[in-house]
């Protein structure tokens, strides 16, 4: 637990610059069982302390291993001649950010660092469990592990805080050949935010979608080729995740408007159907606790919504405070490091679409000639919002009914031109949040959404 | 240098202290650098003092390994009983195997001193050559360091290698724009040892910027057929190398059985114009590995020889597990020899076919099948590049494209980490609208 060196420094804060002095540890913990095998084992601790000035346009930063009242000084002192270096050198000439009111959020709760005998115990148990019940598997692998980020931030201006964010997590990853012979594979991620002895106390609770897991690679190994061309699909909710974060929520950020993005002449124009809303929220969505909430940002912002999407129309972006003041938004809470050597980006925090009003079994009833699309391997979208993402598990859908499975493939488009082809929007939102995204830092973050209906490009063979 | 042996010497007595069978550490501290540019402007400078203590212990054929990033001997003894601890939980497994000849050794790699000044003058000057030259072009983000480190492994067998080591990185994150059309973000970066010539000249940065220029206006690609994929060495590396080196070739793939080349050591599997070797040696590569996981000398060595695999990518742990031979050398600095023919020559020899310089896709199956979009890719037809395409997909086998080789070009990206050329393949599906 990080004890607060921090706060006293704040006398060494330069007046009339933006300063934060953030000190943080971050654990990971990992077991990964490879066919029964123990094949990683390993916990790590890094911890830390930084310092970010922000003067007339331009920033410094500097971090050091040590979390201690000299590191903490030496980080403000080079963070301030760094930001004087940028301001003589490249000025930027920008006024002053709009100070922040004052506030302060105190450490919500404690957590328990278990030990990595409970890691494997749970792998040891679940990979048990597909043993006894998945015959004919080519290969499986079971990992588990917990991420945390605790952070102490104190600031010029803005909410000085103290947060802890756990996360664990149980893949299970199954292999089974086809009657040709060629491996493929399916995935499933258990748990969310929280601590690894708080989300896998019982094992067995996972049970039911490994069967369900296996029952899929069974269907899988019978799949067929996606026939590829555009096609009217129906995806699933983890789909419409990946479609939420991937193709939208990047080309919304504001840095990457600034960069050039295709969401830069398109704020208040229609770039979806009017049934399409979409929200990066911050710590409850629906009425319920997101999966991964974040309260408060590393630049001192009260996290709060941001409404991306509404009705169709294109209404905001997600920023840092820099960035709000040159688009004249408010921040929201978006700017999260990821270790403590990094410097706070925009980052999304639990973005999803919202629910409509359709029944998954009616938009599936709906169509003719099209799949149903359950499940992702990755994603990908460029600043454009074509995007491409690898489908891991989906169906045919014929005549309104589920046919056969599908081999691997993948499906693309332009998410401002795939949106407006949506035309059904389910009614219960899937969440999934056990990857990281990636942007010069690795980051947690939660993507949902409901069941769409669209028309989207599929690969075949 | 003195005090990062001392503290490896006390994790290594810590260790057997506490009944460890075979212990090694790496001890290190680093310092970073760093420039940023975002939307075109200067936005940040970072100056990094980083740690990293890493220890593995085995006890009775168990493993466990434990990082930390603090150099205090508490924190460190405590690492090296949580790593005790770890193990102690795992199985026993008799496949774990270090290096246990005896050696000594220290190196010093690249630049481990940064010029500061230098670093930002060659920083604006970038900045400043990319506006000028290729006024079209947004520089999303750029980033530019100079990193440096000291480090020490140690295990209890009496390996000891110590390395001083230092480089400078540019990356470079960026779309052309044109009114409200834009292009697709492309990356180009390149690893250097000093900096004595202007960074736009280095590698094919100076290429990539003018060709995602010529990618403002695009035409998705109508219909689909089998023909040529010319394959831009990073987009090389992407689908191919990387299905390779991860599915075929992997410790994974091989002890879990997955690897459809797990029977093909010495038989042809690709072109004989095809060969790929890891050279951390090479005098191309900045900075390269100087010894594996496990404490071994890393080498040069051959993957691939004229088509024919030489080596799978196995630890020795891995070559313990499936009963095969350890590779000299792991890591990401791998080579292609070049072929004869130009770039333009093999564009001229094309009838109908796609330039590739980024892929966008799916992780390839364990067969080697993949698709995804050609990001960032031209038309070729009658030995011509033509259009820049958009909305276009490309499918097809790593090992069926590996046996059905057009040319591997004389040109050769040297980006400080790897040395790739441009490589033609045949028999590859391209569908557009």
């Amino acid at each position: 637990m990080l004890q607060d060196i921090l706060t006293a420094r704040k006398g060494q804060f330069d007046p009339g610059v933006h300063t934060e002095l953030r000190g943080q540890l971050n654990r990971q913990r990992r077991v990964v069982l490879l066919s029964g095998n123990v094949v990683a084992n390993a916990r790590a601790d890094v911890s830390g302390v930084s310092a970010r000035v922000w003067r007339n346009g331009t920033c410094g930063f500097s971090s050091m291993a040590e979390y201690s009242p000299e590191a903490a000084r030496k980080v403000l002192e080079a963070a301030t001649e760094n930001a004087a270096f940028m301001d003589a050198h490249v000025p930027a000439g920008k006024p002053p950010l709009p100070a922040l009111k004052y506030s302060r959020r105190a450490l919500g709760w404690d957590i328990r660092d278990c030990a990595q005998k409970e890691y494997i115990e749970a792998a040891r148990a679940l990979d048990a469990y597909v043993t006894e019940h998945c015959p004919n598997l080519l290969s499986r692998t079971v990992v588990a592990m917990e991420d945390s980020m605790e952070k102490l931030l104190v600031t010029s201006d803005g909410m000085d805080s103290h947060v802890i964010a756990p996360r664990s997590y149980c893949y299970v990853v199954l292999t089974a050949a086809t009657p040709e012979g060629v491996p493929v594979e399916v995935m499933r991620a258990f748990g969310g935010e929280g601590t690894f002895d708080r989300n896998f106390s019982d094992p067995a609770s996972c049970y039911k979608e490994i069967d369900r897991l296996y029952e899929q690679l069974m269907q899988k190994r019978e799949g067929v080729y996606a026939d590829a061309g555009l096609k009217t699909v129906i995806l699933g909710g983890i789909m419409t995740g990946m479609l939420s974060h991937e193709a939208v929520g990047h080309t919304v950020e504001a840095d990457l408007v600034l960069g050039g993005s295709v969401a830069g002449p398109c704020l208040h124009k229609q770039v979806a159907s009017e049934k399409v809303s979409l929200t990066d929220f911050a710590h409850t969505a629906f009425g319920k606790r997101c999966p991964l909430p974040v309260f408060v940002d590393d630049e001192g912002t009260p996290a709060v919504d941001v409404p991306l999407i509404e009705n169709g129309i294109l209404t905001g972006y997600m920023n840092n405070r820099e960035s709000a003041e040159h688009f004249g938004m408010a921040p929201g809470g978006n700017a999260r490091a990821w270790l403590f050597s990094d410097e706070p980006l925009i980052r999304m925090r639990n973005t999803s679409v919202h629910p409509g009003t359709d029944k998954l079994e009616d938009m599936i009833a709906s169509v003719d000639d099209g799949y149903y699309l359950i499940d992702s391997g990755n994603g990908q979208a460029d600043t454009t919002g074509e995007f491409m993402f690898g489908v891991t598990m989906g169906y045919e859908i014929k005549k309104g009914k589920l046919g056969r499975a599908l081999l691997d493939t993948t499906i693309s488009g332009v998410a401002f031109d795939m949106l407006k082809t949506v035309d059904m929007v389910g009614d219960e939102i899937v969440w999934s949040s056990s990857g990281f995204c990636g942007k010069k830092q690795p980051m947690p973050v939660g993507m949902g959404g409901p069941a769409l209906r669209c028309k989207v490009m599929i690969g075949g063979r | 240098m003195e005090r990062l042996t001392e503290l490896a010497r006390l994790i290594l007595a810590e260790a057997e202290k506490l009944g460890a069978d075979y212990a090694q550490c790496e001890v290190a501290e680093s310092e970073k650098r760093e420039f940023n540019v975002d939307g075109g402007r200067f936005s940040l400078m970072r100056t990094l003092f980083d740690r990293e203590v890493s220890v593995t212990v085995l006890k009775e054929q168990r493993k466990g390994s434990v990082g930390i990033n603090r150099f205090d001997e508490e924190s460190v003894r405590a690492a090296v009983a949580d790593s005790l601890a770890a193990c102690e939980s795992a199985e026993p497994d008799p496949a774990w195997e270090f290096d246990t000849e005896p050696r000594e050794e220290s190196f010093t790699d690249g630049c481990p001193d940064c010029d500061e000044e230098a670093l930002f003058m060659r920083t604006r000057e970038l900045l400043r050559d990319v506006n000028e030259r290729h006024p079209k072009i947004m520089m999303e983000q750029m980033i530019t360091e100079h990193d440096a480190e000291r480090r020490v492994y140690m295990n209890s067998a009496g390996v000891v290698c110590k390395t001083t080591s230092g480089w400078y990185d540019f990356e470079l994150m960026y779309s052309a724009h044109e009114g409200e059309k834009g292009s697709s973000f492309y990356g180009s970066s390149v690893r250097l040892q000093n900096l004595d010539k202007p960074v736009i000249d280095c590698a094919f940065i100076e290429k990539e910027l003018a060709d995602v220029e010529k990618q403002i206006e695009t035409k998705p690609m109508e219909g689909k057929f089998v023909g040529t994929v010319l394959l831009a060495p990073m987009a090389l590396a992407e689908i191919v190398l990387s299905t390779v080196s991860n599915s075929f070739l992997s410790d994974a793939a091989l002890i879990d059985g997955t690897s459809i080349w797990k029977d093909k050591l010495g038989e042809q599997v690709a072109d004989p114009g095809i060969t790929v070797s890891l050279q951390p040696r090479c005098p191309d590569v900045v900075c390269g590995q100087r010894y594996t996981g496990e404490g071994y000398a890393a080498e040069d060595f051959d993957v691939i020889r004229e088509g024919k695999l030489q080596s799978f990518l196995l630890s020795q742990y891995g070559a313990n597990r499936v009963g095969g031979k350890r590779a000299p050398a792991n890591g990401s600095n791998v080579t292609m020899a070049p072929g004869a023919k130009s770039l333009e020559e093999i564009i001229g020899g094309i009838e109908r076919g796609v330039l590739v310089m980024r892929f966008s896709g799916g992780e390839p199956a364990a067969s080697g099948e993949f698709a995804g979009v050609a990001k960032n890719s031209f038309l070729i037809e009658n030995g011509r590049v033509t259009d820049a395409l958009a909305e276009t997909m490309i499918s097809g086998c790593v090992p069926d494209m590996l046996m059905n080789v057009r040319a591997v070009s004389s040109d050769v990206l040297k980006d400080g980490t790897m040395v790739l050329p441009y490589v033609a393949f045949d028999g590859v599906t391209v569908s557009g609208r």
